[in-house]
Order: C-alpha cells, then sequence, then structure tokens
C-alpha cells in the first residue's frame, strides 16, 4: 500500500523540488498529494477522515507544510492537525527561532530549510521521520526558560551559563497554566537541555555525560513529548504561545 | 574622583559634629516636603509672634526716647577741644553761630563748663578713661538740666541764651534711627526664624550673637539721634552693656565653631576658656580695676575672634566643609575689620582734633558688617543676593571709613574732605574688589559658562548614544560640574535636587531607564570644589533642570529606537519575504550545481541579513553557539570535521553590524575550505581576551599558496568585514596541508 504523503506549498517550484525530496527520502511506494494553500489541503485532509482523523480512512503519513501561504498561514493547519496520526514537517525559508519554536509548539515534528542542498534535506527528512527532531541551541534555551517558569523553581536544572529570559526581549516570564507533575524534566533531561543550550552536539553531550547518543536522542523525544503536552488543547496552545512567543 | 559608596547610614555615623545634613535636616524628610508645609502651623504662628514683639518693642523704645527732652542745635568741636554753635532751627540761635559754647546752665544747680566731648556720643569706643568720665558727667548735666525745663547755653564772650527743654518727638530722631532699628529686628526674625526651623541648641548659641548685636544696633540707634541731649540712664551702663554684648557675640561664636560644622575635640575647653575670659573681664570692668578700659574691651574682641578663627581653621582642617571654610572667611573679614577700625580709633583719639562724627563713623560701619554676616551666616546656601550686596556694602563700608578716619588722623584733612575720601575709597573697593569678593568669600561658581554648557553637551551626547550609562554619566556630569569631595548615594529620593546642610551637600535624585533593575536611589554630593564652595539654590534649580533634560534625553532615543526597530523589522521581513522566495525559485531552476550553490549563498547572506536586521543585539555567547550549530550542520553535511573552540573573558553584547560581519566571515572561510579546499577537518578558535577578539580558521584542504589566490567576491568580502569591523585579516599556509585564516581585531569589546 502506497504511503500517502501530504505537500502543501504555494510556490510550483518548490513543490515539485519537495516533491523529489521525498521520493528520494523514503523506499515506499509513495503517492503524494500537492496543495498550493490552506483550503486544498484542508478539502484533501477532510477526504482522508478529518483533522481528528478519526475515521481512520487512509491519513496521510507524512505531510510537509510552508508556513507563509496565500491564505494564511501553516501554523493554523498545524494547531488544527494537533491529533492527525501524520508526521508534520514544516518546510519554510525562516531559520530564525521566532518561527521555529512557535511551530513546533503547534505540534510540528521537524523544521526543514527549503534553501538546503538536496542531500541534506533527505538526510534531515529520514531523520525527522526516524523520530529525531532539531534542537537548536537557542530553542534549547527556550525551553529550559519554558520548564523553569512552568515548573516553578526546578532546582535540578543545572544553570545554563546564561541569564535567563535575558537573552530574548518578547519572552517575559508569563505565568501560563499550571503545568502537570509529568511535564517536569528530569535531572537528565535538564542537563541534556542545558548542553545543547551551550551549543554541544548531540555526540558531545553523550561524552560529556557517559551515555549512548541514542539516549541522549531519547531524552530529547521524551523533552519534546513533555513540550507537545500543552499542545492537545487549543486553549493551552494559546496559553503557551502568550508565555513563549 | 571615584564616587565612594557610603551606605546611607554610614554618612549618620561620622560623628555628630559632622555637617547636619545626614542627621538633621535630610534625616526628617516630613518637615521638610515643602516651605509651605514647613511654615505652616505654630511655627508660623510663634515667628508672626517674634515679629510683633519686636515691632512694639522697637516702638516703645523709640517712644522712650521721643520723650526725652533736647534741644534741637547743632554743634561741632574745634581743634582745640572747644564746642562751637553750628546752627539751629530756633530764631534765636541765629545770630550766635559760630560762637563756641563754654557751660550750660539751667534750673538746676551751678552753670556746668562743657566743651566737645559733650558730642561724643558712644562711651564705648571713648578711648581715654578719664574723656569718658567727664563725657558721662557732662551728659548727664546736660540731661538732669534738660528735665528740668530749661538749658542756658553760656557762650564764651558773655552772651548767655535760655532755651526751652520740649520732648524729641519721633521727628527728632534722625534720619538714621529707623534703619537700624530695622535692622536690629531683622536680626531678631533671624534668630527666630534659625531657632524655630531647627531646635537644635547648637542654634542658641547663633541666637544669642544676634540678639547682642541687635543689642548694640539700638545702642547706635540711640546713640545717632540729632540735637542735644540722650537719655543719660541709658549712657550710663553702655560701655559695660555693650562691652558684655561683644563679648557674649565673640564668645558664642568661639563656642559655635567648635561644634558646628564638625565637632572637635576639647570643644567644651575652649568654650568654657571664652566664656570664663568674658565673664572676668566684665567683673573687673565693673570693678574698675581695668584701666584704659577701652583698650581691655578692644583686646578682649580681638581675642575672641582670634580664637574663633584659630577654631573654625582648625575645624576646616579636620573636615573640609565648604561651610566651615566661608564661616572661616567671615571670622577673616570681621577680625580684619576690627582691627583696622580699632587702630583707626585709636590714633585719632590720640590726635585729639579728629570731628566726632569721622570717629563715630568706623565703629558704626563694623558693627552693620557683624550684623549683616550674622543675618547671611544661616541662610548660605539660599543665595540671597541683596543679603550678599549688603553686607559686602557694610564690609566696604568698614574698610573706608576705617581707612579714611586713618588718613585724618595721619594729616588731618578737613571734615569735608574725610567724607570725599571715605566715598572715593568705598566705590574703589566696590567697582575693583566686588567680583574678586564674591567669588573668594561666598564661594560663588567658579566654572564658567562656557564650560559648563561644554559638559551638558557633551554628557546630553554620550546620554542619547547610550542610555543604559544614564546613572553613571550623569554622576560624572554632577561631579565634573561641581568637583564635589565626595559622592554617595542614599536610597532616600527626594523629588528633585535640594541643598542640604547649609550648602555643604547637594541631594540629586538618579532618572532611571525603564529596564533599569537598580532600585530608585539619589546621589548626594558634598563638598563642592573640594570642600571650597557652598552648594546655592542655584546650583540645585540647575542639578533639577539638567536631570530633567537628561530623562528628556532618555525617553526621546528610546522612542527613537523603537521607532527604528519596527523599521528595520519591516524592511527585514520585506527582503526576506519577497527576495527570498525568488531566489528559491531561482535556486531549484539553476543550470549548473555552481550556479545553485551561488544563489544560495546569496539567499544565506539575504536571510543573515535580514536576521541581522531584525534583531537589536547578540549576546557573543549566543551568537557563538549559533555558530557553532550552523557550521556542525553544515560540515556534518559535507561529512568533514569541525573542531570548535571558543574563550572570552566577557559576554559583551555584539552590535548588529559585529554579529552580521562575524557570521558572514566565518560562514565564508568554512563555505571556502569545504568547497574549494575540500577539506575534511575544519578548525575553528574564537577568542576575546582583553578586548582583542581572534579568529582562526585551520584546514586540512588542498588550498595552497594563498598570496597567489585572486580575491574573488568571497575573499574580498571577508577583507571587507574584517576592515569594517576594524581589524585585519590573513591567510597562510597551514602544517601539513591546508589553509590557515586569522581575522585579530584589536579593541573589539570598545566598538560595540
Amino acid at each position: 500500500m502506497a504511503v500517502k504523503v501530504l505537500i502543501l506549498e504555494d510556490n510550483p517550484v518548490a513543490r515539485s523540488f519537495l516533491c523529489r525530496v521525498v521520493r528520494e527520502s523514503f523506499s515506499d511506494t509513495i503517492l503524494i498529494t500537492e496543495a498550493g494553500d490552506l483550503e486544498n489541503a484542508r478539502r484533501h485532509i477532510s477526504l482522508t477522515g478529518g483533522a481528528q482523523g478519526l475515521h481512520g480512512v487512509d491519513p496521510f503519513k507524512l505531510i510537509l507544510v510552508d508556513l507563509e501561504l496565500p491564505d494564511g498561514n501553516g501554523m493554523e493547519l498545524l494547531a488544527e492537525l494537533g491529533h492527525y496520526p501524520a508526521t508534520k514537517i514544516v518546510t519554510t525559508l525562516y531559520s530564525d527561532d521566532d518561527h521555529l519554536f512557535p511551530a513546533l509548539q503547534c505540534g510540528a515534528d521537524g523544521y526543514l530549510l527549503k534553501e538546503d542542498r538536496f542531500e541534506v534535506l533527505v538526510e534531515e527528512l529520514q531523520k525527522i521521520v526516524r523520530g529525531q527532531p532539531p534542537l537548536s541551541p537557542a530553542i534549547a534555551r527556550r525551553l529550559l526558560t519554558h520548564f523553569r517558569h512552568g515548573t516553578g523553581s526546578d532546582s535540578h536544572a543545572p544553570d545554563s551559563g546564561f541569564a535567563p529570559a535575558s537573552g530574548f526581549t518578547t519572552s517575559k516570564p508569563v505565568p501560563i497554566e499550571k503545568p502537570l507533575d509529568h511535564e517536569r524534566l528530569t535531572p537528565r533531561e535538564s542537563e541534556v537541555l542545558t548542553y545543547l543550550s551551550k551549543g554541544f552536539t548531540i555526540k558531545e553531550i553523550a561524552g560529556l555525560m557517559g551515555i549512548k547518543w541514542f539516549t541522549v536522542n531519547d531524552h530529547i523525544k521524551s523533552i519534546y513529548k513533555k513540550l507537545n503536552v500543552s499542545s492537545r488543547a487549543e486553549a493551552a496552545v494559546l496559553a503557551s504561545k502568550q508565555g513563549l512567543v | 574622583m571615584a564616587a565612594l559608596p557610603h551606605p546611607p547610614d554610614a554618612a549618620g555615623e561620622r560623628g555628630d559634629g559632622d555637617s547636619e545634613f545626614p542627621t538633621s535636616t535630610f534625616g526628617r524628610p516630613p518637615v521638610r516636603r515643602g516651605r509651605r508645609s514647613r511654615w505652616s502651623g505654630w511655627r508660623r504662628h510663634t515667628l508672626v509672634l517674634v515679629a510683633l514683639l519686636g515691632c512694639v518693642g522697637i516702638l516703645a523704645f523709640a517712644r522712650w526716647i521721643a520723650a526725652t527732652p533736647f534741644v534741637d542745635i547743632r554743634c561741632s568741636g574745634q581743634g582745640d577741644g572747644s564746642l562751637v554753635l553750628e546752627g539751629s532751627t530756633l530764631p534765636a540761635l541765629q545770630a550766635l553761630r559760630g560762637r563756641s559754647v563754654v557751660a550750660i546752665g539751667g534750673n538746676v544747680g551751678p552753670p556746668m563748663p562743657v566743651d566737645a566731648l559733650l558730642l561724643h556720643r558712644s562711651p564705648r569706643w571713648q578711648v581715654d578713661d578719664a574723656a569718658r568720665a567727664r563725657q558721662l558727667a557732662q551728659q548727664e548735666g546736660l540731661a538732669t538740666r534738660l528735665a528740668a525745663g530749661t538749658l542756658q547755653l553760656h557762650f564764651a564772650d558773655g552772651p548767655v541764651l535760655t532755651l526751652a527743654a520740649a520732648p524729641r518727638g519721633w521727628a527728632g530722631l534722625g534720619w538714621l534711627f529707623w534703619p537700624l532699628a530695622g535692622l536690629a529686628l531683622l536680626l531678631l526674625l533671624a534668630a527666630a526664624v534659625v531657632l524655630l526651623a531647627r531646635r537644635r541648641p547648637l542654634d542658641l548659641l547663633y541666637a544669642l550673637m544676634a540678639l547682642c548685636q541687635a543689642g548694640n544696633l539700638l545702642f547706635i540707634a540711640l546713640e545717632t539721634t540729632r540735637g542735644l541731649g540722650l537719655p543719660a540712664a541709658a549712657l550710663a551702663p553702655e560701655m559695660l552693656v555693650r562691652l558684655a554684648l561683644d563679648g557674649c557675640t565673640g564668645a558664642a561664636a568661639v563656642t559655635a565653631f567648635a561644634r558646628h560644622p564638625t565637632r572637635l575635640p576639647r570643644a567644651g575647653w575652649a568654650a568654657a576658656a571664652a566664656w570664663a575670659a568674658v565673664i572676668v573681664c566684665l567683673a573687673l570692668a565693673w570693678t574698675g580695676v581695668l584701666s584704659p578700659l577701652w583698650w581691655w574691651a578692644q583686646g578682649l574682641c580681638l581675642a575672641l575672634g582670634s580664637a574663633a578663627l584659630a577654631v573654625i581653621a582648625r575645624s576646616y582642617r579636620r573636615e573640609p566643609n565648604p561651610y566651615a571654610m566661608v564661616l572661616r572667611r567671615f571670622a577673616t573679614a570681621t577680625l580684619a575689620t576690627l582691627l583696622l577700625v580699632t587702630a583707626a580709633v585709636a590714633l585719632a583719639a590720640q590726635r585729639g582734633d579728629v570731628e566726632p562724627g569721622a570717629v563715630a563713623a568706623a565703629p558704626v560701619a563694623w558693627a552693620l558688617f557683624l550684623a549683616s554676616l550674622l543675618l547671611l551666616a544661616p541662610f548660605l546656601g539660599r543665595s540671597r543676593p541683596l543679603l550678599r550686596e549688603f553686607a559686602l556694602l557694610a564690609g566696604i563700608g568698614t574698610v573706608a571709613t576705617s581707612l579714611a578716619l586713618l588718613s585724618v588722623a595721619a594729616f588731618s584733612p578737613s571734615a569735608l574732605n574725610t567724607l570725599a575720601l571715605a566715598s572715593f575709597i568705598a566705590l574703589a573697593l566696590y567697582v575693583g574688589a566686588r567680583r574678586w569678593l564674591l567669588n573668594h568669600v561666598v564661594g560663588r561658581s567658579v566654572i564658567s559658562t562656557e564650560r559648563t554648557f561644554e559638559l551638558l553637551y557633551r554628557a546630553a551626547r554620550e546620554v542619547q548614544a547610550q542610555p543604559a550609562r544614564l546613572s553613571a554619566l550623569q554622576a560624572r556630569l554632577l561631579r565634573e560640574l561641581f568637583e564635589p569631595l565626595e559622592i554617595f548615594s542614599v536610597d532616600r529620593v527626594p523629588a528633585r535636587a535640594r541643598v542640604v546642610g547649609g550648602g555643604s551637600a547637594l541631594v540629586v535624585p538618579v532618572p532611571r531607564a525603564d529596564e533599569d533593575p537598580t532600585p530608585p536611589h539619589a546621589l548626594v554630593l558634598r563638598y563642592a570644589q573640594h570642600g571650597q564652595r557652598l552648594f546655592t539654590a542655584d546650583d540645585a534649580r540647575l542639578v533639577a533642570r539638567v536631570v530633567d533634560q537628561m530623562r528628556r534625553a532618555v525617553a526621546y532615543d528610546q522612542a527613537v529606537e523603537r521607532g527604528r526597530h519596527e523599521e528595520r523589522l519591516r524592511i527585514a521581513q520585506d527582503l526576506h519575504d519577497d527576495i527570498g522566495a525568488r531566489l528559491l525559485t531561482l535556486m531549484y531552476q539553476a543550470p549548473t550545481p555552481e550556479i545553485e550553490d551561488y544563489i544560495r549563498h546569496t539567499l544565506l547572506d539575504l536571510k543573515t541579513l535580514t536576521r541581522g536586521l531584525a534583531a537589536s543585539e547578540h549576546r557573543l555567547s549566543h551568537a557563538a553557539v549559533e555558530w557553532k550549530a550552523d557550521l556542525t550542520q553544515r560540515l556534518a553535511a559535507a561529512q568533514a570535521e569541525l573542531l570548535w573552540t571558543f574563550q572570552c573573558d566577557i559576554d559583551m553584547r555584539l552590535s548588529v553590524v559585529q554579529w552580521s560581519a562575524l557570521t558572514r566571515v566565518l560562514r565564508e572561510l568554512v563555505s571556502n575550505a569545504l568547497y574549494h579546499g575540500h577539506a575534511t577537518r575544519v578548525e575553528v578558535q574564537f577568542s576575546l581576551e582583553r578586548g582583542e577578539l581572534l579568529l582562526r580558521v585551520a584546514d586540512d584542504g588542498n588550498g595552497s599558496k594563498p598570496q597567489a589566490w585572486s580575491h574573488g567576491l568571497g575573499l574580498g568580502g571577508v577583507r571587507k568585514r574584517a576592515k569594517l569591523l576594524g581589524g585585519e585579516v590573513q591567510w597562510l599556509e597551514n602544517v601539513p596541508c591546508g589553509i590557515v585564516c586569522e581575522l585579530r581585531i584589536t579593541g573589539f569589546a570598545d566598538r560595540s
């Protein structure tokens, strides 16, 4: 059975490029649906069981979403697809964290930069589908601040070396919905996040912590899961957006 | 001089002999909130009451004098000591003008011989004891005869004229009476104001001095009335009473100077010695042991003055409070003029034939000078130009009359010439020395207007350039403007800048930038001009304006910066969205990989540019980890290894220009290593130590002979950016293979 992929991209040239990337990345039979705007994308998604993906009628396995679209922002669609059982990836030109972080908050599983070389994109796409989300140092810093403020005083989190909330002027610590206990970071996760925020690579972190690199990856995935808890309900998304964006 | 970080409490613990600033004046802010709140209520009522009582007292005094009998004739003394009739409003006397009066008679007793001593008014300034006794006897004889109702004037060659004595009346008080009485009243009020405002035991001493001098002025007022006939009851004890008044003033000055503004060790002993000297002198004078009494009196006054001067000079050496300095100058001026007056009067008395009016003028001028200094002393910080000018005039008057008297005693010119000489000397002194005296005695601003403007302008410019350094810049400006001995901050913030401690300190609230985390505080400047100058109300006003302007400059700058940021954001967004999308399309359709790469680099540069435009500033450590993450990803994609070392001694904030230039230089160098040198390993060293930045990118690629390279767009860009950052870049061959590029920027940390 063919793997269904939805590519939402308004630029036809970029769309065909992304098609090539997707086909190159996977050995399965690929069935690509292309959409140029949000309206078309929503129509295709509702044909496969709607945004909640409840009907289970052969849903898309992979959705690539551009952010800037003629009839709105791709982020809206991501928020709608909170429970849609697909790997959702943002493909965009914006590489700054002001775009990246909200996208991850809205439930994106990965983030691809359209200007990257073909080979790089293929590799990154494969990584994401295997479950290795991107984590830039700036994002790690934000996450640290997020969890620190969200969970009160997380005394286990080692000092990141940066004054909290001093690097970005927009993220004043607004009290958000009181997080549940399981949202707290474990000391190991905090450590990983701290190292990431200081620019260490996963391999280096594994060496520093004396663990295997895939254990570091597990920690990162777990951190993401905790982050995505807030995207279950749209209200919570809004709340955390206010606190973080 | 560095700002001394005194904790606010420490200021109050420097001993209560310190200026009153921390302990009293500034320590009671609720009382000090404003003149209105302070002088309403019981203070105002008491002051009004004191003023009313003073007026009633003066009027009663004037009424008493007005009731004493007199004859309205004008006489003058001759060189041989005889008394000559000069003129009168009485028609009967017109014919006898120019004839000398030898005796006075009346209904009481036999005629009493009189001479020029009858014209000497003040027994206090009568040098010779015998002359004083004769003067008092003649005055008493005159008073008794006037009281009996008639006065007979016996002229030298026989004629006797009988005059009826009449009460003096208000018109007979003379033109000097009311100004002198008014000055005495002012002194009383000043004493009341000082006492009511501060209510300290020390202020009692000031009040005592003021009241003593008010008493002196009343005596002088009494003695300047016109015509013949003074109340004998007031004249008889005049010498002793005025000696007591002067003695008390001097001893009070010694006592006060020993405690204020700095408390001296053994202050009590000095005060006790001064008071003891006064009491012993008075007691001996009372018993009549002291002879010649005038010399003893002058000796006592001069000794007390010298003691006060010594005490205040020592006080200034212990702590260079400008208030002590001004007091020292006052004491010096008083003592010097007193010495001059004493010398002049003594010389004139020795000569014996000097017009009594000329002799009397110098002591009167000196008393006025002392009174004006007393009036000025408590209000130095408030800059009362009128008072200051008056004190200056009185001082100059004293010096001028004394000098005139001295010259009269030396060369004996006529009375008219004396007056002309005194006026001339006074005018010359006033014109020539006024500016100098004002600058040096009261301590006016020494800094020129031009310099002030320069300092203000520079500070304003710097505040606009670096709003975050507002408080530091303000402190620097204040230091340059006033050169205080010390600056420290306190956490009690006044609403506006004001002078405290009688002019020894100035409290200035510090304006804060919006995101300034420091708590509100105020700066206290103490001892302006290295303790050479007092702060005035003008200074406080100037500083208030400065603070205001700086606050405005910061607000303006913030608004401008916000506007600029918004504008940059918009430009960045437009560039990124429009040009970025087009470049992307072009890149996908590129015919060759080279062109594709070229467009990709252009796109990356565009993105760096727009990110730089959008962000306002970057912390170096944050930027470094981004660079590292970026390079790691790119090198991993090219299957090359990255060796990254980074160290910096300060985590400075990079300006947009610095951030964007460094980002592009780094990217360009690594791209060269990867795509031209085909390196498998790139070593990046970044260090910022003592302001010097070193960026070293070494690879193991196949590049060689960098001197022979043609500088295309890439290397040219690196050179251009290095130059933009104020640094140098050079390429060398690496060992064993590859290329090393070194970018070195000295003083990098200062350029942000």
